[in-house]
């Protein structure tokens, strides 16, 4: 699954915006949306959020984690934990991206957000890094990953999967072969 | 105006099943059934039902916004989440292709032994284009080279040539349902077996033969 897929999944997420249009309920399959009052607000998913956002048909509200005191606070408790610690959103990446590059006028400390964000994966991603160091060290047959997103997965999955399964099948063929003949001189 | 929708179940010697999902579930069901497909290493049962159920709600969709010429705002909106739908739909039916075209030979040899009752892992169509699939590359080997070969050498077995699925790859997951006792088996001679406890919620990265049933059951999500 590429970045693009992963954030595909979390362009499902809910997000609260205020139109500046008036449209009454929406019946989309996969559920109801509005009706839309100009400047009230309403939550839609981030897929449509966006659109409506680059038509400039509403303003974004960030999410009420997306604030610098509570996400330096996050930061520095991933910081000290040696295990992963749980994040405000399974996909605060896609989600800080997605509204810091299409709505940042709508977002408070935008470039602050940004740096935090980045400092809280960076902590995490090397974290991951180690973690799947030792794994493949010390050939763990299973491992419990929980508070990991989505997309930190995807980043180091494919790779991590693909060199266990090279592992696994190197190690399964150690035995000898039968047949070769053993040379005593 | 949500509507429910009967989901079939599979034909199995007792009856069939009657699950009743709203449009929103059928397309989390989608959804999964895609992220399965993604990862998993071997060809999963066909979710047959679950892609004509969504195949109808599309058409049904654009049936209404063929009808429907006002509003531009509200067209669009529903056109986007179609090509949204539509994608999980197309991208899930290659993937399963794609494993199709890989594994062809195994795959029909187990659809020739499945038993009565047991659920196929290929819908009616796939069926078609994983023999037609067989019956073209025989074809061609035997044009291309077989037939230029000297006369007892003229055969090529094709389940003994093309890989089999690697039932052994790690596979990261999230548990939907509390399982007990899953056996780890050791990786080196010096380990032995244990068990775990997988809690609902929990992420876990464990070889994929391990936890195949449970995926098929729908207790765990692939990731």
């Amino acid at each position: 699954m590429d970045a693009a897929e992963v954030e595909f999944l979390a362009e499902k997420e809910l997000v609260t915006i205020i139109p500046n249009f008036s449209l009454d309920k929406i019946y989309l399959i996969g559920g109801d949306l509005g009706p839309f009052t100009p400047g009230l607000p309403v939550d839609v998913p981030l897929w449509l959020a966006i659109n409506l956002k680059q038509r400039q048909k509403c303003r974004l509200t960030p999410p009420e984690w997306m604030d610098v005191e509570k996400l330096e606070k996050i930061r520095d408790h991933e910081r000290k934990e040696e295990t992963f610690t749980p994040m405000p959103s399974p996909c605060y990446m896609e989600l800080t991206k997605l509204l810091l590059n299409h709505a940042s006028d709508n977002i408070p400390k935008a470039d602050e957000i940004r740096t935090l964000i980045k400092d809280v994966w960076d902590t995490r991603i090397a974290k991951l890094r180690v973690s799947a160091d030792s794994f493949v060290r010390q050939q763990e047959a299973h491992a419990q990953l929980d508070n990991l997103t989505l997309m930190e997965i995807n980043t180091s999955g494919a790779f991590l999967t693909q060199a266990l399964n090279q592992m696994y099948k190197l190690r399964t063929n150690l035995q000898p072969p039968e047949s070769a003949p053993s040379q005593d001189f | 105006m949500t509507e429910e929708l009967d989901v079939t179940g599979q034909d199995s010697d007792g009856g069939s099943e009657e699950v009743v999902l709203t449009p929103a579930e059928l397309i989390e069901r989608l959804e999964q059934a895609w992220m399965n497909e993604k990862f998993a290493p071997e060809l999963l049962e066909s979710k047959s039902e679950i892609v004509e159920c969504v195949m109808e709600q599309l058409d049904h969709m654009e049936e209404n916004l063929r009808r429907a010429k006002k509003g531009d705002l509200k067209v669009s909106i529903h056109r986007m989440e179609l090509e949204r739908i539509r994608y999980v739909l197309s991208s899930y039916l290659r993937c399963r292709l794609m494993k199709i075209e890989k594994f062809f030979p195994h795959i029909l040899e187990k659809e020739k032994t499945a038993q009565e009752g047991e659920l196929s892992s290929l819908s009616p169509e796939e069926l078609v284009f994983a023999k037609q699939y067989m019956a073209n590359t025989e074809t061609y080997l035997k044009n291309v080279a077989l037939k230029h070969m000297p006369p007892n050498l003229q055969t090529v077995d094709l389940l003994r040539s093309v890989p089999k699925p690697d039932l052994d790859s790690y596979v990261f997951l999230r548990v939907k349902e509390r399982q007990e006792n899953i056996l780890v088996e050791p990786e080196t001679d010096e380990q032995r077996d244990y068990v775990i406890d997988m809690e609902e919620g929990s992420q876990h990265l464990i070889r994929y033969k391990t936890i195949a049933p449970l995926v098929a059951s729908g207790a765990v999500q692939l990731i």
